[in-house]
């Protein structure tokens, strides 16, 4: 933790960033906490999220820089908090220029349990790096049951759905203001379950977009396994459209323009 | 530049889950599930995560407001203090101290409930305080209080997860305890089996491994058929009700009335359906119950929540892990409020106030005189307004007019008090009635302390400093010592500490012991890790008591003139009368506005189509509802929701009486269903 | 319901400027097809969000048919070249999760070909009908 902190504390104290965005043990919990100059002494206290209290920094530093938008940020990062602040480029909800990460290397028993390709961030200044995990299990798995099985899996799963939003409340890459799961005509309101194609848009929007960090499925009160949808709904985006999500080399999203020629074909009837 | 991650604790149901403010330069903008909260773990409904959208918002109350000649008009704090206590003053030495009644709230913190009572109690020597645990568990408190000595939850939510078996009865839990359902839905998925007993088809009713349809107001038939079946086949625990209880042939006289065929007649459930429920509870090996206001607002209120005591006791699933009799609470702090004696017959701790040390102990610590008669409940508190008995009403944080039932009788009630007092954070239809509003403090802009369902004391933390400029704890002080009886406080943890001094249950916590994760009462002494689930070796009042409970029909039955049965509830984006989550856009995109659950058959044979207006009365009132075809409910029975003040539900239920807990019967009553004109 | 009653209802999403138009050519040519199919012009086939095609199975369709104009020949000229990542990745999805992705097809059908848009509205409703109703429909009947 003290070469986290020492960079947390040349950048504040040398004025290279107006604030970190990491984590303080306060009121005997971890919590986001956004250290600043002013109260540089809090720095002794910063910590590194613990596995099971995540939370998605991205998505308060996006309201940060809204208000902020000449300042400088750190932030702590994983290696899927760092996907995400790639894609936030992307999509223009902040500025890479603007933003310093502070990177963490998970652990091998974080990365087991995610399943992560990327378990740490490009500049790592606490833990060590892991073995990253190539292929998800999970996804596997589903992958080999029959459809129908799979259908009754799937609904089963989504029956239990109680419409928290959670899912898009937690995520780090929903920046819209307006919702498709919100939209009067092709959602149905004031029910649950809601609609069973809930999340399958959702998942639609995450393709391309989602940075696996599973916040998602760890909100999840129905135990939807969220997780599995959005890694497959990523894989299709490599497999059709050869785009690695998150990658700070690999262009425009597939969704964001129309392309210079239509690689894929129809499928026949 | 300043972004705070302020942990709280939520303020809608008794689920009691934790969550973080995100507060940049002085505004919350968000809030976010708190991972290491001990009963969500971070997960939260829809309505928690929407919490920020009403706190702000601009109709919230910031002045207090004084009414002459029918026109409100902003005031001082200085002017309403001292009009308000006038007007007290005034009525106390023309009609006497009982001409004034109080009403307290279920969702303000106990540190603000514990001073609200003591003022009732200390300046005007009497016991006329209730809230509105009176509308919802009155009847657990009374009923499990006689079963088992404490009116509480017995276990608590993780444990659930880990249950064989759980009844779920006349909860709709993915609804009005979402979080509560996750435990649920877990423990499904670690193999326990989930049956639900319940009038409509609600989601957790889809859910579960076995669904019964009871018609509305069979309880007690349906428990007694259970332990008929349970008792006959030999599968009662022996040892346990030798050991641990008492007045067991009582019951057995009782359930001997109650064969699967008389049940499957009242009920309408199947004998086999019957018999498999039975089977699987009484045959699991931790066996839980879970149960809300389908079992409580009933006028067999007490009655029912006695008979799943019994059922409890006699299968010995209870003063275990992950078994007992679980009341999950549907307000943040009702527990709280309880606890804190607001109730007309005890005060703080359960301490009952026909006990003579009790008042003694009191009057001691708060150097007042105190009545030793137990006061009057909040519906007869309406009542006595009619009567001309009480002409003065005190209303902090509640809102009567459209909580009560009959609705239309407690609107002129409060029409006709000569003065009305009423705290909020926005404007209701109570508080357009009253004489001096004064503007609250919401539970984000104070400190203090909740207490959840599983008795779990947990802190609420301030996130920005309060929007009418006082804190509530703040202003009861003021109003006390300007009616004669002198208070002041520096904080709320000073009063926690008061409070908790003369609250045996709560001797051991205060705020820096609360701070991790709460604790679960009883906590008698400052080293007591607090209690996770009660009852381990000995029942609070020492023997379980068995009581023979029989089955007696609903007040109010259809008949020609009113022919569809009614029962009211929640739905899962709004929160009792929707002051608060009607004010939110995403839980107002949701559900807008009232509607009717009605049978496909009942509709068809009425001409009635999906979304048309039609008109709901029964013999109290009338108002307006969409129509919603649905399956969810049972041709002959139609559901409509509470939260919509402009045609609220209430205008229509009946305020028959539990005769114990005088709960009002609003699961129940008979309507007449007609196209508008 | 048996099969013999079973009639599919089929949502056709149709570009303004070639598939729909080809519709219009079927028409005038008095080409047969079967009347299942409900069509919706849209401006672009591009403009057709999985969504929609979503939210048409959840209202009850038993499948769905987008037309659109042969690449190269697109209006806007490469809108249609989102049509196909977009059915392309929602075909696969569905087939992931068990919806059934053989109720969703694309084909591109330009003004012209009015034989080839009736065959196509025959054969694809030939295919729903034998695949009988959507499992999603026949789930939410349960």
């Amino acid at each position: 933790m003290d070469k986290l902190r020492a960079k947390v504390r040349t950048l504040l104290s040398e004025g290279q960033v107006a604030g970190y965005l990491g984590y303080l043990i306060k009121d005997s919990h971890p919590l986001p906490h956004l250290f600043t100059p002013e109260n540089l002494e809090e720095v002794d206290q910063a910590v590194v999220a613990p596995d099971n209290a995540r939370y998605p920094l991205d998505k308060l530093l996006i309201p940060l820089a809204e208000r902020y938008p000449e300042a400088a940020f750190a932030i702590q990062v994983r290696g899927c908090d760092e996907r995400g602040l790639n894609e936030l480029y992307k999509w223009g909800q902040l500025d890479p220029e603007k933003v310093v990460p502070v990177g963490v290397a998970c652990t091998q028993e974080q990365a087991d349990y995610c399943e992560c390709p990327g378990p740490w961030a490009s500049v790592v200044d606490y833990g060590e790096k892991c073995q990253p995990v190539a292929k998800s299990l999970r996804v596997e798995q589903v992958a080999t049951l029959a459809e129908e099985d799979a259908f009754q899996e799937w609904l089963g799963a989504f029956k239990r759905c109680i419409k928290c939003y959670g899912c898009r409340d937690v995520c780090p890459m929903c920046f819209c203001k307006d919702c498709s799961l919100e939209h009067e005509d092709l959602m149905s309101t004031g029910q649950l379950p809601p609609d069973s194609i809930f999340q399958l848009v959702r998942a639609i929007h995450m393709a391309g977009r989602c940075i696996d960090c599973g916040l998602c499925e760890e909100t999840c009160p129905a135990g939807i396994p969220l997780r599995v949808l959005y890694k497959k709904a990523n894989a299709l985006v490599k497999d059709l459209f050869d785009y690695e999500t998150g990658s700070p080399t690999a262009g425009p999203s597939p969704w964001k323009m129309l392309g210079e020629e239509a690689t894929l074909e129809t499928k026949p009837m | 530049m300043e972004l705070r991650a302020v942990l709280t604790t939520c303020p809608y149901c008794g689920v009691g889950c934790n969550f973080i403010f995100e507060v940049l330069d002085g505004k919350i903008i968000n809030t976010m599930a708190a991972k290491t909260g001990p009963s969500n773990a971070g997960s939260l409904c829809i309505k928690g995560w929407s919490v920020h959208e009403f706190i702000q918002h601009k109709d919230r109350l910031t002045k207090p407001l004084i009414r002459r000649d029918g026109v409100f008009k902003e005031a001082t704090w200085d002017e309403a203090y001292d009009y308000a206590a006038s007007e007290l003053l005034r009525l106390k030495d023309t009609y006497g101290p009982e001409s004034v009644a109080f009403v307290g709230s279920a969702r303000c913190p106990n540190e603000e409930t514990y001073i609200f009572q003591k003022f009732a109690r200390a300046a005007f020597g009497h016991n006329h305080v209730d809230h509105c645990a009176r509308l919802c568990h009155a009847p657990t408190v009374a009923g499990l209080a006689v079963s088992f000595g404490s009116g509480a939850m017995t276990n608590s939510f993780a444990e659930l997860e880990h249950a064989n078996c759980i009844l779920v009865i006349g909860s709709n839990t993915t609804v009005s305890h979402p979080i509560a359902a996750k435990r649920l839905m877990k423990a499904q998925a670690n193999g326990a089996k989930l049956m639900v007993a319940d009038p409509r088809k609600t989601q957790i009713a889809q859910l579960a491994d076995l669904h019964v349809q009871q018609n509305l107001g069979t309880d007690v038939a349906l428990i007694n058929g259970l332990m008929h079946v349970i008792y006959k086949n030999g599968w009662h625990n022996r040892a346990f009700i030798e050991e641990r209880t008492e007045n067991f042939p009582a019951l057995a006289e009782m359930i001997e009335q109650f064969p699967p065929e008389r049940v499957s007649q009242i009920t309408g459930v199947s004998v086999p359906d019957i018999e498999k429920m039975a089977a699987w509870y009484a045959k699991s090996q931790d066996s839980a119950i879970v149960y809300v206001l389908g079992i409580t607002q009933h006028t067999t209120g007490v009655d029912n929540v006695k008979s799943l005591a019994n059922l409890a006791m006699l299968c010995g699933h209870i003063g275990r892990p992950s078994t007992g009799v679980n009341p999950i609470r549907g307000q943040n702090n009702v527990q709280g409020a309880c606890d804190m004696g607001c109730l007309p017959n005890a005060f703080p701790g359960y301490q009952y106030v026909n006990v003579p040390e009790n008042v003694a102990k009191f009057e001691k610590a708060w150097n007042a005189k105190l009545s030793g008669t137990p006061g009057l409940t909040m519906v007869e508190q309406v009542e006595a307004v009619h009567e001309g008995k009480v002409k003065g009403l005190v209303v902090f944080g509640a809102n009567p007019v459209v909580s009560y039932p009959n609705a239309n009788r407690v609107q002129k009630g409060l029409e006709a008090l000569e003065f009305l007092l009423v705290l909020d954070i926005f404007p209701t239809p109570t508080t357009a009635l009253a004489h001096v509003v004064l503007p609250g403090a919401s539970f984000a802009e104070t400190c203090g302390t909740f207490a959840s369902s599983e008795r779990r004391v947990q802190l609420v933390r301030e996130a920005i400093p309060p929007i009418p400029g006082k804190y509530n704890w703040e202003i009861i002080p003021e109003l006390s010592t300007r009616v004669g009886y002198p208070m002041k406080y520096a904080s709320a943890a000073e009063i926690f500490d008061e409070m908790a001094s003369l609250t045996p249950a709560y001797g051991g916590m205060s705020f820096p012991r609360l701070e991790a994760e709460g604790l679960c009462w009883p906590c008698p002494t400052p080293n007591h890790p607090g209690t996770k689930y009660l009852h381990k070796d000995k029942f609070t009042r020492g023997l379980g008591l068995f009581q023979a409970i029989d089955f007696r029909p609903p007040a109010e039955a259809p008949d020609d003139d009113y022919p569809f049965w009614l029962t009211t509830g929640q739905i899962f984006s709004h929160y009792l009368t929707g002051t608060m989550t009607r004010r939110c856009p995403t839980l107002h995109h949701e559900n807008p506005e009232v509607f009717v659950e009605i049978n496909p058959q009942d509709a068809a044979r009425l001409e009635i189509e999906a979304g048309e207006k039609i008109r709901a009365s029964s013999r109290r009132g009338t108002i307006e509802v969409k129509a919603r075809i649905t399956e969810t409910v049972k041709p002959g029975v139609v559901f409509i929701p509470m939260h919509f003040l402009e045609n609220a539900a209430n205008r229509l239920t009946n305020a028959a009486l539990d005769p114990i807990t005088k709960t009002p019967e609003y699961k129940v009553c008979a309507i007449n269903l007609a196209k508008a004109a | 319901m048996s099969d013999q009653e079973f009639e599919p209802k089929i949502l056709g999403f149709f570009c303004n400027w070639c598939t729909y138009a080809g519709a219009d050519l079927a028409g005038v040519s008095r080409l047969q097809y079967p009347s299942n199919i409900r069509v919706i012009r849209v401006m672009c086939s591009g403009t057709v969000s999985p969504h929609h095609v979503l939210k048409a199975f959840q209202k009850g369709a038993d499948g769905v048919l987008i037309g659109g104009c042969h690449i190269g020949d697109c209006h806007y000229l490469r809108g249609n070249y989102m049509t196909i990542k977009r059915v392309r990745f929602l075909q696969d999805l569905l087939k992931f999760t068990g919806f059934e992705p053989g109720r969703l097809h694309l084909e591109w059908i330009s003004a012209a070909e009015g034989p080839k848009f009736a065959q196509t509205v025959r054969d694809f409703t030939e295919k729903i009908r034998k695949m009988g109703p959507a499992r999603l429909k026949s789930a939410r009947a349960a």
